[in-house]
Protein backbone atom coordinates (compact mmCIF):
# COMPACT_ATOMS: atom_id res chain seq x y z
CA UNK A 1 0.00 0.00 0.00
CA UNK A 2 2.88 2.46 0.56
CA UNK A 3 4.63 1.28 -2.34
CA UNK A 4 1.42 1.97 -4.46
CA UNK A 5 1.07 5.73 -2.66
CA UNK A 6 5.00 6.26 -3.84
CA UNK A 7 4.36 4.90 -6.98
CA UNK A 8 1.05 7.33 -7.05
CA UNK A 9 2.92 10.59 -5.95
CA UNK A 10 5.60 9.70 -8.53
CA UNK A 11 2.86 9.41 -11.18
CA UNK A 12 1.62 12.70 -10.26
CA UNK A 13 5.06 15.04 -10.12
CA UNK A 14 6.23 13.33 -12.96
CA UNK A 15 2.69 14.57 -15.14
CA UNK A 16 2.77 17.89 -13.52
CA UNK A 17 6.37 18.28 -14.89
CA UNK A 18 5.67 17.24 -18.24
CA UNK A 19 2.59 19.58 -18.77
CA UNK A 20 4.73 22.48 -17.25
CA UNK A 21 7.65 21.81 -19.46
CA UNK A 22 5.13 21.10 -22.72
CA UNK A 23 2.96 24.48 -21.60
CA UNK A 24 5.36 26.40 -21.36
CA UNK A 25 7.12 25.70 -24.31
CA UNK A 26 4.34 25.15 -26.79
CA UNK A 27 3.29 28.97 -25.16
CA UNK A 28 6.66 30.81 -24.98
CA UNK A 29 6.13 33.48 -26.96
CA UNK A 30 3.12 34.48 -25.72
CA UNK A 31 4.43 33.83 -22.06
CA UNK A 32 7.63 36.25 -23.27
CA UNK A 33 5.39 38.79 -24.42
CA UNK A 34 3.24 38.64 -20.72
CA UNK A 35 6.12 38.81 -19.04
CA UNK A 36 7.18 42.34 -20.30
CA UNK A 37 3.57 43.34 -19.54
CA UNK A 38 2.58 43.99 -23.31
CA UNK A 39 0.67 40.31 -24.03
CA UNK A 40 -0.34 39.49 -27.23
CA UNK A 41 -3.17 42.19 -28.01
CA UNK A 42 -4.43 40.72 -31.13
CA UNK A 43 -7.67 39.37 -30.71
CA UNK A 44 -9.66 36.81 -32.74
CA UNK A 45 -11.92 39.17 -34.49
CA UNK A 46 -15.26 38.63 -34.12
CA UNK A 47 -17.13 37.14 -37.56
CA UNK A 48 -18.88 40.77 -38.09
CA UNK A 49 -15.93 42.52 -38.03
CA UNK A 50 -14.22 39.65 -40.92
CA UNK A 51 -17.08 40.49 -43.17
CA UNK A 52 -16.33 44.27 -42.70
CA UNK A 53 -12.65 44.44 -42.96
CA UNK A 54 -13.25 42.59 -46.62
CA UNK A 55 -16.10 45.32 -47.45
CA UNK A 56 -12.88 47.42 -46.30
CA UNK A 57 -15.11 50.21 -45.13
CA UNK A 58 -14.93 49.32 -41.77
CA UNK A 59 -12.94 51.66 -39.00
CA UNK A 60 -11.45 49.80 -36.22
CA UNK A 61 -9.89 51.35 -33.29
CA UNK A 62 -6.24 51.23 -32.53
CA UNK A 63 -5.38 48.76 -29.34
CA UNK A 64 -3.28 50.26 -27.02
CA UNK A 65 -0.99 49.25 -24.23
CA UNK A 66 -1.06 49.19 -20.50
CA UNK A 67 2.10 52.24 -20.05
CA UNK A 68 0.54 54.30 -22.63
CA UNK A 69 -3.06 54.37 -21.11
CA UNK A 70 -1.55 55.38 -17.35
CA UNK A 71 0.74 57.92 -19.29
CA UNK A 72 -2.74 59.62 -21.06
CA UNK A 73 -4.70 58.76 -17.57
CA UNK A 74 -2.48 60.65 -15.84
CA UNK A 75 -2.25 63.80 -18.28
CA UNK A 76 -5.87 64.09 -18.26
CA UNK A 77 -5.08 63.93 -22.08
CA UNK A 78 -7.83 61.42 -22.78
CA UNK A 79 -11.52 60.34 -21.49
CA UNK A 80 -11.37 56.54 -20.94
CA UNK A 81 -14.74 55.03 -21.24
CA UNK A 82 -16.04 51.86 -19.44
CA UNK A 83 -17.75 49.31 -21.60
CA UNK A 84 -19.29 47.01 -18.86
CA UNK A 85 -22.64 47.10 -17.76
CA UNK A 86 -23.15 50.23 -15.10
CA UNK A 87 -23.35 47.79 -11.91
CA UNK A 88 -19.90 46.34 -12.74
CA UNK A 89 -18.64 49.37 -12.91
CA UNK A 90 -19.98 50.73 -10.03
CA UNK A 91 -18.27 47.67 -8.18
CA UNK A 92 -14.90 48.98 -9.60
CA UNK A 93 -13.51 50.76 -12.12
CA UNK A 94 -10.18 53.16 -13.44
CA UNK A 95 -10.51 56.33 -11.11
CA UNK A 96 -11.63 59.11 -13.56
CA UNK A 97 -13.49 56.65 -16.03
CA UNK A 98 -17.13 57.36 -17.47
CA UNK A 99 -19.77 54.18 -17.42
CA UNK A 100 -20.37 53.84 -21.01
CA UNK A 101 -22.22 50.40 -21.25
CA UNK A 102 -22.20 48.91 -24.77
CA UNK A 103 -25.52 47.80 -24.42
CA UNK A 104 -26.39 50.87 -23.73
CA UNK A 105 -24.86 52.46 -27.04
CA UNK A 106 -26.42 49.62 -28.98
CA UNK A 107 -29.49 51.10 -28.00
CA UNK A 108 -29.23 54.49 -28.92
CA UNK A 109 -26.08 55.37 -31.25
CA UNK A 110 -26.74 58.59 -32.43
CA UNK A 111 -26.35 59.53 -28.12
CA UNK A 112 -22.65 59.15 -28.58
CA UNK A 113 -22.69 62.36 -30.65
CA UNK A 114 -21.82 65.46 -29.14
CA UNK A 115 -20.95 63.55 -25.70
CA UNK A 116 -17.41 64.69 -25.66
CA UNK A 117 -15.50 66.75 -27.28
CA UNK A 118 -14.79 65.82 -31.69
CA UNK A 119 -11.38 65.89 -30.83
CA UNK A 120 -10.75 64.06 -27.49
CA UNK A 121 -8.91 60.85 -27.39
CA UNK A 122 -11.01 58.27 -26.26
CA UNK A 123 -9.85 55.46 -24.64
CA UNK A 124 -12.45 52.08 -24.27
CA UNK A 125 -11.95 49.13 -21.60
CA UNK A 126 -13.59 46.67 -20.80
CA UNK A 127 -13.18 43.06 -18.69
CA UNK A 128 -9.57 42.16 -20.39
CA UNK A 129 -8.39 40.03 -23.08
CA UNK A 130 -11.38 37.79 -23.78
CA UNK A 131 -13.93 40.64 -23.25
CA UNK A 132 -14.78 42.02 -26.73
CA UNK A 133 -17.05 44.89 -25.77
CA UNK A 134 -14.38 47.68 -25.55
CA UNK A 135 -13.45 47.02 -29.22
CA UNK A 136 -17.43 47.07 -30.30
CA UNK A 137 -17.76 49.98 -28.09
CA UNK A 138 -14.63 51.78 -29.66
CA UNK A 139 -16.05 51.03 -33.47
CA UNK A 140 -19.58 52.41 -32.13
CA UNK A 141 -18.04 55.68 -30.88
CA UNK A 142 -15.85 55.89 -34.53
CA UNK A 143 -19.07 55.36 -36.52
CA UNK A 144 -20.46 58.31 -34.11
CA UNK A 145 -17.49 60.59 -35.14
CA UNK A 146 -15.44 60.23 -32.82
CA UNK A 147 -11.40 60.20 -34.44
CA UNK A 148 -8.92 59.14 -32.07
CA UNK A 149 -10.63 56.23 -30.86
CA UNK A 150 -8.17 53.21 -28.66
CA UNK A 151 -9.46 50.34 -27.01
CA UNK A 152 -7.02 49.47 -24.09
CA UNK A 153 -7.62 45.56 -24.10
CA UNK A 154 -5.42 44.53 -20.90
CA UNK A 155 -8.99 46.24 -19.13
CA UNK A 156 -9.98 46.76 -15.99
CA UNK A 157 -8.26 43.22 -14.44
CA UNK A 158 -5.01 44.46 -15.86
CA UNK A 159 -5.21 47.48 -14.79
CA UNK A 160 -5.91 46.87 -11.03
CA UNK A 161 -3.31 44.54 -10.73
CA UNK A 162 -0.57 46.99 -11.94
CA UNK A 163 -1.69 48.94 -8.60
CA UNK A 164 -2.86 51.34 -10.93
CA UNK A 165 -6.01 54.37 -9.29
CA UNK A 166 -9.39 52.65 -9.52
CA UNK A 167 -12.61 53.97 -7.91
CA UNK A 168 -16.07 52.00 -6.65
CA UNK A 169 -19.52 53.38 -6.81
CA UNK A 170 -20.94 56.33 -8.88
CA UNK A 171 -21.98 55.62 -12.89
CA UNK B 1 -26.77 -5.91 -13.19
CA UNK B 2 -23.14 -6.92 -11.60
CA UNK B 3 -21.62 -6.47 -15.34
CA UNK B 4 -23.17 -3.00 -15.40
CA UNK B 5 -21.25 -2.01 -12.40
CA UNK B 6 -18.36 -4.18 -12.87
CA UNK B 7 -17.78 -2.08 -15.90
CA UNK B 8 -18.74 1.55 -15.00
CA UNK B 9 -15.28 2.67 -13.96
CA UNK B 10 -13.76 2.17 -17.28
CA UNK B 11 -17.11 3.95 -18.92
CA UNK B 12 -16.14 6.66 -16.06
CA UNK B 13 -12.82 6.58 -16.99
CA UNK B 14 -12.98 7.01 -20.99
CA UNK B 15 -15.71 9.52 -20.82
CA UNK B 16 -13.74 11.51 -18.17
CA UNK B 17 -10.14 11.38 -20.41
CA UNK B 18 -12.41 12.28 -23.48
CA UNK B 19 -13.99 15.21 -21.71
CA UNK B 20 -10.62 16.29 -20.45
CA UNK B 21 -9.20 16.13 -23.76
CA UNK B 22 -12.30 17.93 -25.38
CA UNK B 23 -11.42 20.73 -23.08
CA UNK B 24 -7.65 21.06 -23.47
CA UNK B 25 -7.69 21.11 -26.99
CA UNK B 26 -10.44 23.95 -27.09
CA UNK B 27 -7.78 26.01 -24.36
CA UNK B 28 -5.05 24.87 -26.39
CA UNK B 29 -5.89 26.78 -29.43
CA UNK B 30 -6.66 30.10 -27.86
CA UNK B 31 -4.75 30.66 -25.05
CA UNK B 32 -5.03 34.47 -24.76
CA UNK B 33 -8.50 33.44 -24.47
CA UNK B 34 -7.88 31.34 -21.46
CA UNK B 35 -5.78 33.52 -20.02
CA UNK B 36 -8.93 36.18 -19.95
CA UNK B 37 -10.77 34.09 -18.62
CA UNK B 38 -8.61 33.13 -15.80
CA UNK B 39 -7.80 36.83 -15.43
CA UNK B 40 -11.96 37.73 -15.16
CA UNK B 41 -11.89 35.33 -11.94
CA UNK B 42 -9.39 38.14 -10.70
CA UNK B 43 -7.96 35.12 -8.16
CA UNK B 44 -4.26 35.60 -9.70
CA UNK B 45 -2.03 38.17 -10.65
CA UNK B 46 -1.77 39.44 -14.54
CA UNK B 47 1.37 36.92 -15.26
CA UNK B 48 0.18 34.02 -13.33
CA UNK B 49 -2.63 34.04 -15.81
CA UNK B 50 -0.73 33.47 -18.88
CA UNK B 51 1.29 31.03 -16.77
CA UNK B 52 -1.69 28.78 -15.73
CA UNK B 53 -3.19 29.87 -19.38
CA UNK B 54 -0.31 28.26 -20.42
CA UNK B 55 -0.17 25.14 -18.44
CA UNK B 56 -3.57 24.14 -17.46
CA UNK B 57 -4.71 22.65 -20.40
CA UNK B 58 -1.43 20.45 -21.33
CA UNK B 59 -2.11 18.80 -17.54
CA UNK B 60 -6.12 18.49 -18.87
CA UNK B 61 -4.69 17.03 -21.91
CA UNK B 62 -2.19 14.87 -20.57
CA UNK B 63 -4.04 13.35 -17.59
CA UNK B 64 -7.16 12.81 -20.55
CA UNK B 65 -5.28 10.64 -22.86
CA UNK B 66 -3.55 8.93 -19.83
CA UNK B 67 -7.24 7.82 -18.40
CA UNK B 68 -8.66 6.73 -22.07
CA UNK B 69 -5.47 4.90 -22.83
CA UNK B 70 -5.91 3.10 -19.04
CA UNK B 71 -1.81 3.64 -18.75
CA UNK B 72 -1.05 5.46 -14.78
CA UNK B 73 -4.59 5.95 -13.97
CA UNK B 74 -4.23 6.43 -10.87
CA UNK B 75 -2.00 9.72 -10.76
CA UNK B 76 -4.39 11.04 -13.70
CA UNK B 77 -7.48 10.68 -11.62
CA UNK B 78 -5.85 11.93 -8.43
CA UNK B 79 -4.84 15.25 -10.90
CA UNK B 80 -7.67 15.59 -12.38
CA UNK B 81 -9.69 15.27 -8.78
CA UNK B 82 -8.11 17.78 -7.59
CA UNK B 83 -8.39 20.13 -10.76
CA UNK B 84 -12.19 20.03 -10.26
CA UNK B 85 -11.73 20.52 -6.63
CA UNK B 86 -9.78 23.54 -7.55
CA UNK B 87 -12.55 24.66 -10.33
CA UNK B 88 -15.20 24.62 -8.31
CA UNK B 89 -13.24 26.71 -5.23
CA UNK B 90 -13.09 29.41 -7.96
CA UNK B 91 -16.24 28.50 -9.64
CA UNK B 92 -17.48 29.14 -5.56
CA UNK B 93 -15.60 32.55 -4.86
CA UNK B 94 -16.93 33.79 -8.12
CA UNK B 95 -20.88 33.15 -6.76
CA UNK B 96 -19.50 34.23 -3.56
CA UNK B 97 -18.35 37.69 -5.01
CA UNK B 98 -20.82 37.91 -7.81
CA UNK B 99 -19.20 37.74 -10.79
CA UNK B 100 -20.53 38.49 -13.82
CA UNK B 101 -17.84 35.72 -15.83
CA UNK B 102 -17.99 32.81 -18.39
CA UNK B 103 -16.01 29.81 -16.48
CA UNK B 104 -14.46 29.25 -19.21
CA UNK B 105 -14.07 25.52 -18.53
CA UNK B 106 -14.80 24.59 -22.47
CA UNK B 107 -14.87 26.61 -25.71
CA UNK B 108 -13.60 30.22 -24.54
CA UNK B 109 -15.76 33.13 -25.65
CA UNK B 110 -19.80 32.56 -26.77
CA UNK B 111 -22.31 31.91 -24.21
CA UNK B 112 -21.65 32.49 -21.10
CA UNK B 113 -21.99 29.47 -19.10
CA UNK B 114 -23.09 30.32 -15.60
CA UNK B 115 -20.98 29.65 -12.35
CA UNK B 116 -23.92 27.39 -11.38
CA UNK B 117 -24.01 24.88 -14.01
CA UNK B 118 -20.35 24.56 -13.90
CA UNK B 119 -20.23 23.98 -10.21
CA UNK B 120 -22.70 21.08 -10.49
CA UNK B 121 -21.03 19.85 -14.31
CA UNK B 122 -17.83 20.01 -11.79
CA UNK B 123 -19.18 17.89 -8.93
CA UNK B 124 -20.21 14.96 -11.73
CA UNK B 125 -16.59 14.92 -13.26
CA UNK B 126 -15.50 14.78 -9.32
CA UNK B 127 -17.69 11.78 -9.18
CA UNK B 128 -16.55 9.78 -12.21
CA UNK B 129 -12.98 10.58 -10.65
CA UNK B 130 -14.14 8.85 -7.23
CA UNK B 131 -15.53 5.87 -8.97
CA UNK B 132 -12.06 5.74 -11.58
CA UNK B 133 -10.01 5.27 -8.38
CA UNK B 134 -12.47 3.30 -6.30
CA UNK B 135 -12.40 0.71 -9.39
CA UNK B 136 -8.56 0.96 -9.53
CA UNK B 137 -8.43 0.08 -6.07
CA UNK B 138 -10.23 -2.68 -6.25
CA UNK B 139 -9.25 -4.21 -9.43
CA UNK B 140 -5.48 -3.93 -7.41
CA UNK B 141 -7.07 -6.04 -4.19
CA UNK B 142 -8.68 -8.51 -6.56
CA UNK B 143 -5.23 -9.32 -8.20
CA UNK B 144 -3.53 -9.34 -5.04
CA UNK B 145 -6.15 -12.01 -3.57
CA UNK B 146 -5.61 -14.06 -6.95
CA UNK B 147 -1.91 -13.76 -6.59
CA UNK B 148 -1.56 -16.79 -4.31
CA UNK B 149 -3.79 -19.28 -5.61
CA UNK B 150 -2.57 -18.61 -9.04
CA UNK B 151 0.68 -19.53 -7.93
CA UNK B 152 0.18 -22.87 -5.83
Amino acid sequence: MKNSLLVTSLEIAAIVLIAAVLGIGWNRTLLASAWKGEAAIQQPASPQAQTAQAGGEELVPMPIPLAQVKDMHDGKQAVVIDARSASTFIQGHIAGAVSLPLEEARKNPSSLKGRFSKDATIIAYCNGFSCHDSMDLGKLMMQAGYANVYVYEGGFPEWRDSGYPVAKGGA
Amino acid sequence: MKNVTGHLPSVARVALGGIFVYAAVLKISDPVAFAGSIAAYQILPYFASYLAAAILPFLELICGLLLICNYRVRGAAVIVGVLNLVFMAALASAIVRGLDIDCGCFKQGGAKTSPWLAMARDAVFLAMTVVVIKGRNRQEEAVLVSLPIREQ
